[in-house]
């Protein structure tokens, strides 16, 4: 039978409809209907200065907000042919890891939360404040944070900033350790992941899963090594592992946590001096970047006509991860409980997922398609 | 004897949905954060479990994109008596940066289902909508329900 989950139900956070095929309990196929939070951003964007558009881009999702603003700023920085100052750049690297840091808490805690895990659940989500509260500290909001501008940042922080941030991430790495060790030892979590929706190295690559989806399933490949400041100026390595089941997919986000609050103890300490901000002058031109967003690669293309933005594509990584969650890690599921645990252990985020999708109607067909290919 | 026991019990476990109609996400994370243990929602006797058919109070947040033009209205329609609306953030009131030239949006809500109490902000902050929520809802929901009754007797 087919048993259909959404868009509004207990287990998901947002509107989706999963559409079940199953026999018994267990799951044979999966198939995901969106769509139900399509607003037409790229649309919207189009004819309007980047002041406006970069606050556009900071709405398309609010989860990983923050990144879409920073591949906005550096597409125009590439266009204009300018970049950052060093020190702009250094404070965009720490707003990045703390939006990471928050937003892998975030879905960690709701995997637990689909498993049932009262406990843990509440745990990483209080651990997850701590990450909130220094994003308040250092932009002056918490989800939404406005923090970016073409050519740097829009405020300077200084050294009690930098030393609140440290304070806070202190209690992070205490809380972290606790319950590090209540996910790894205790068995009750490890029976509902260990091996369930599993996802090969072959089928992330068939499915082009990107992110931490993808370095679960074996794929080493994390664009923050192809980044100039991470580049440059960082000690880095991507964190990968084998497995590719739900265990590995949240073990390498709780990882991934670590290593991030390593890279803001490196940035704070080595931040250089100097400006935050350099003037841009925006020619017409056509320009493409891509970056590392918490949930994988975040890919902007624009074409200006001076300070108007002509034309905009935006990529997000969730489209992929949901595409190979529903088509290789749904398959054979046991049960339709951890059907819904292996859908959140992928990390979805709806609201930068939406496309259209484009109905042929003499032939009856549907696509969803690129927007630069829709004339 | 009977009615005072019905509005206390009304006023103090509060079933709650989140109807997320077509937003950044943005307002539906700052409610994920009102479950942490610094905010606590449930102390306040406020449940969420996101299903409609059992809410006394649905929280609604983002623009109305095509897709919910009428699904809404069910939903309003499936959930019991009595029954408030809040709607969080600046979208479901205005539609905010969407409501523009191009965008695919239909705001605002209280076209759709009445609204009975609206949060600014884009997001609002936690504990202004944990704040809103329990100015307006034990007080709210205890009203309808004794309208309700009334009609009944």
């Amino acid at each position: 039978m087919i048993l259909p989950i959404g868009p509004i139900h207990p287990g998901l956070k947002e509107p989706l409809r999963l559409k079940l095929q199953t026999q018994g309990e267990k799951v044979i196929k999966a198939e995901i209907d969106y769509g139900y939070v399509h607003r037409g951003i790229e649309k919207i964007m189009e004819g309007k200065t980047w002041q406006k558009c970069i606050y556009l881009s900071e709405r398309i999702c609010g989860i990983c907000s923050y990144e879409h603003t920073q591949t906005f700023a550096e597409t125009l920085e590439i266009i204009s042919g300018v970049q950052a100052p060093l020190r702009a750049q250094y404070l965009r690297v720490i707003t990045n890891e703390l939006d990471r840091i928050q937003s892998h808490l975030l879905a960690n805690s709701t995997f637990f939360k689909t498993l049932d895990h009262e406990t843990l659940f509440m745990h990483v989500l209080a651990l997850r404040e701590y990450a909130m509260d220094s994003l308040e500290l250092l932009t002056g909001n918490r989800v939404n944070l406005g923090w970016n501008v073409v050519g740097g940042v829009r405020m300077d922080a200084d050294e009690r900033h930098f030393n609140a941030i440290l304070e806070n991430l202190k209690k992070i790495e205490d809380g972290f350790d606790r319950h590090v060790a209540l996910f790894e030892e205790a068995p009750i979590v490890a029976l509902r992941a260990k091996g369930v929706g599993v996802m090969t190295k072959e089928e992330a690559i068939k499915g082009h899963a990107v992110g931490p989806i993808g370095r679960a399933s074996g794929l080493k490949h994390d664009l923050r090594e192809e980044h100039y400041t991470y580049m440059d100026e960082f000690d880095f390595k991507p964190i990968w592992r084998k497995e590719g089941d739900n265990y590995a997919r949240t073990l390498n986000r709780l990882y991934e946590v670590e290593q991030s609050i390593d890279l803001i103890k490196q940035a704070i300490e080595n931040m250089p001096k100097g400006d935050i901000r350099t003037p841009v002058d925006i020619p017409s031109g056509y320009g493409e970047w891509r970056n590392e967003a918490p949930r994988g690669e975040v890919r902007y293309m624009a074409e200006t006509n001076g300070d108007l933005i002509k034309r905009i594509s935006i990529r997000t990584p969730s489209i992929m991860n949901i595409d190979s969650c529903a088509r290789y890690m749904l398959k054979d599921v046991a049960t339709v409980a951890d059907a819904v645990s292996t859908y959140a252990s992928s990390d979805p985020c709806i609201a930068c997922t939406e496309r259209v999708a484009i109905t042929d109607i003499d032939t009856g067909k549907s696509a969803v398609k690129d927007f630069f290919e829709v004339k | 004897m009977l009615k005072k026991l019905k509005d206390i019990v009304r006023k103090s476990s509060i079933h709650v949905c989140i109807v997320n109609c077509g937003g950044c996400n943005g307002c539906d994370v700052e409610l994920v954060a009102l479950l942490s243990p610094r905010y606590d929602l449930e102390q306040y006797g406020i449940y969420v479990h996101n299903n409609p058919r059992e809410a006394d109070v649905l929280l609604v947040t983002g623009a109305v994109t095509e897709q919910w033009r009428d699904n809404l209205r069910r939903i309003y329609a499936k959930t019991p008596e009595p029954k408030i609306v809040v709607a969080v953030g600046n979208c479901p009131q205005s539609g905010d940066v969407f409501a523009q030239e191009g965008g695919r949006v239909l705001a605002p809500v209280s076209d759709f289902i009445p609204v009975d109490a609206a949060i600014p902000g884009c997001p609002p902050r936690p504990s202004e909508i944990l704040e809103a929520v329990l100015t307006v809802a034990p007080g709210a929901l205890a009203a309808k329900g004794r309208a309700q009754d009334a009609r009944k007797d």
